[in-house]
């Protein structure tokens, strides 16, 4: 049987296509202005990978922030489902999955089958979240991409409000008048970032297995700070960003399953 | 009565031309707000009860009710407003005065009373003194004193601020329940409101005012709890209408309030008979705690669950705008004054679940409420709705989320502001969390 998830995203649309429980391909666009358009891109490519067509779909599941934007599908699954669904089929003894996105972060605690048992989200503002390391790579003027190998060669950690973008932004600039090292300041920024979070997964309780998922996973700086401030191992997937598409084909593969009962 | 004259303590100057246009383009908005909320309400039950019919009118603010209050004043009647669930309203009533709660569930008048207060205060007080600087709320307006019981720090000063406008009559609250000494003050604040109040409406309470008072709360607690026993069961009706049928007694006639919910209850009997139910009795059953909702504006939450996707029942709460406003009776052995009164001192301190108590083991009466309705209601999961701000409420949540974990009934922390901006989001939270009872229901 294939399915497709869809995870209409803040600043992008992922598209995973999966086959008897398999991912067969990946697409992705930026959503835009027109976030409809978006996912249609992300599904043609994914069906131009896996050599499909659209008839051959069995059933689609949407997600995601925007995912009242998205093109007719079958059903929606909340984020936090779809998250819990693809932590655990990326690692069965997952029972604690961390989503980090544009612009908002959330944490999950399952069970052995995916099915979500609490949830946690941040508190309506994104220094939590993937929008913050961006426009703290601005003030420091580097490259998204830089700024966790950057932070990696810092030898201390100088502390830094990330309760809000703004503030966050005025600290990094006050730390770059007194000519504070940029790898120093990078650092500061994900150890903020990762305060945030790990209080918020705290709230939920950390149990192992911890799974990291979302764009932000598969910066290795963010990655480093989380885990020095969780003190437990944390596991990534391959292609952490397409975690809730994934979970959004899953859902959606076994509620085909249930309709054809 | 106090003059409006007087130098004001707290409120800063404004114009009247301001104060004008602030009210009536609130008032429009409110009128707007009340009537879709209304239409949403009937919309999720097509075959809403006939005897709702009378409860959105009466929850019309600016209605029938205020007309009918402006007319008892005409006759001489005075009106006593209280912010409190504690205020003595049987008091009230054997005095031949009329009580009615004042609390603003105004969305935009909080944004006025942030001129007095910092936004950091409670949005209910924040609200509450808006409304009272352009003098939105009919009730608070006709309310000719107001008691002003100190429980929370935000009541505690909104009572002291609203003084600039209003006589207002304190009653101190021991914070520890079950010390002896406890009772005995409380007793005696009881008493002297009793004294106040004769003394401001000049009729004298007697005991056989106070009986019928008595007796007339009771019989509105026993419809009120038919009305709960009805809603254990297999869905008869929305919680958003039953918890407009119980807020509306905050200022509705209490008589003709009996009667209306009576009826009510009669009809959904009948509907319990045709198993008609309002939803799939696998609708997942959820329970609202926290902060008060009150009407119009903060419906906002009830509005989310029972039109969400998927859709979730309210079949309880826990609220002092809501099942706490009649779940207890006043429980008189002899029916003499001083057993009058002490029974009433007990009603409105020993039976409140309010978080502005605490003892040594903290507030386990709210903790035991709430285990038991959990139970009895046949809850799967409860909201805990608390406004920034709302300080006690936000304090016990992880005392509630322990003991709740303790009976695997998942309960999910639903911050927010007196605001509509944040609607998408707090839909995403409650959907998820819906989602998430549903799921754990098939397992």
């Amino acid at each position: 049987m294939i399915t497709l998830g869809l995870d209409i995203g803040t600043q992008r649309v992922k598209a995973v296509i999966l086959k008897d429980g398999a991912v067969v391909s990946r697409g992705q666009a930026f959503s835009g202005f027109d976030a409809k358009k978006a996912a249609e891109e992300a599904v043609a490519q994914a069906l131009n990978l896996a050599n499909l067509n659209r008839q051959d779909i069995a059933y689609s599941v949407a997600t995601g922030s925007s995912m009242e934007n998205a093109p007719k599908t079958d059903s929606t699954v909340s984020m936090m489902g779809a998250d819990a669904k693809a932590g655990v089929f990326f690692f069965p003894k997952a029972r604690t999955i961390i989503d980090i996105g544009a612009e908002e972060a959330r944490a999950i605690k399952c069970d052995e089958k995916g099915v979500m048992m609490d949830f946690v989200i941040n508190e309506r503002c994104a220094a939590g979240a993937g929008a913050f390391i961006e426009s703290m790579a601005r003030a420091l003027e580097v490259k998204l991409e830089v700024m966790g190998p950057l932070s990696l060669k810092a030898e201390r950690a100088s502390p830094i409000n990330a309760s809000c973008v703004i503030f966050g932004e005025s600290d990094v600039v006050s730390l770059i008048h007194r000519q504070e090292s940029k790898p120093e300041i990078a650092r500061a920024v994900f150890d903020a970032m990762a305060d945030r979070i790990s209080s918020m997964v705290h709230r939920l309780g950390v149990n192992p297995d911890v799974v990291l998922i979302g764009g932000v996973a598969k910066d290795v700086g963010f990655f480093a700070s989380l885990k020095r401030k969780l003190g437990v191992e944390i596991l990534v997937p391959e292609f952490p960003d397409y975690a809730g598409a994934l979970g959004a084909a899953l859902a959606a593969a076994s509620r085909a399953k249930e309709t054809q009962k | 009565m106090k003059n409006e004259k007087v130098e004001k303590k707290y409120i800063p100057e404004i114009p009247a031309k301001e104060i004008d246009e602030l009210k009536s383009t609130i008032q429009a908005s409110s009128e707007k707000i009340m009537a879709e909320n209304i239409e949403r309400m009937k919309k999720t039950d097509p075959k809403r009860p006939q005897a709702m019919k009378y409860f959105d009118e009466i929850s019309n603010l600016f209605g029938q009710r205020q007309r009918e209050l402006a007319a008892e004043k005409e006759k001489g009647k005075k009106i006593i407003g209280y912010m409190c669930l504690f205020a003595p309203t049987e008091l009230i009533l054997a005095a031949d005065a009329i009580p009615v709660r004042v609390n603003s569930g105004w969305y935009d008048t909080s944004k006025i009373g942030d001129r007095v207060v910092p936004v950091e205060v409670c949005p209910v007080i924040r609200s509450t003194i808006g409304a009272k600087m352009i003098g939105l709320s009919p009730f608070l307006e006709q309310s000719d004193a107001l008691i002003s019981v100190l429980t929370c720090d935000g009541m505690t000063k909104l009572g002291e601020i609203l003084s600039d406008y209003k006589t207002i009559w304190e009653m101190n609250i021991p914070r520890v329940k079950d010390a002896p000494h406890s009772l005995r003050f409380w007793d005696d604040e009881i008493i002297n409101m009793k004294k106040q109040i004769e003394q401001f409406t000049g009729n004298k309470i007697t005991r056989k005012s106070l009986k019928a008072a008595i007796e007339q709360s009771q019989k509105a607690t026993r419809v009120f709890r038919r009305l709960q026993d009805l809603r254990k069961g297999n869905p008869i009706i929305m919680g958003r209408d039953a918890m407009l049928v119980n807020q509306a007694y905050l200022w509705d006639d209490k008589e003709r309030w009996t009667e209306k919910a009576s009826a009510l209850c009669d009809e959904l009997e009948k509907r319990a008979e045709r198993k008609d139910w309002v939803c799939p009795p696998d609708t997942p059953r959820v329970l609202v705690t926290g902060t008060p909702m009150f009407w119009p504006d903060s419906w906002k939450v009830p509005n989310l669950v029972e039109e969400a996707d998927p859709k979730g029942i309210i079949v309880a709460d826990e609220l002092c705008s809501g099942e706490r406003i009649l779940n207890d009776p006043v429980g008189v052995d002899e029916w003499t004054m001083d057993d009058m009164l002490n029974a009433i001192g007990e009603r409105y301190l020993m039976a409140s679940t309010c978080p502005c108590f605490t003892s040594s083991d903290g507030n386990e009466d709210r903790i035991n409420w709430l285990l038991n309705k959990v139970k009895e209601s046949n809850v799967q999961g409860v909201i805990y709705y608390v406004t920034r701000g709302c300080m006690l409420y936000a304090m016990e949540y992880t005392r509630v989320k322990k003991a709740l974990d303790k009976i695997n009934i998942p309960m999910y922390y639903l911050d927010t502001e007196y605001t509509r901006e944040d609607v998408g989001q707090m839909k995403t939270r409650v959907e998820a969390f819906l989602e998430m009872l549903t799921a754990r229901a098939d397992m």
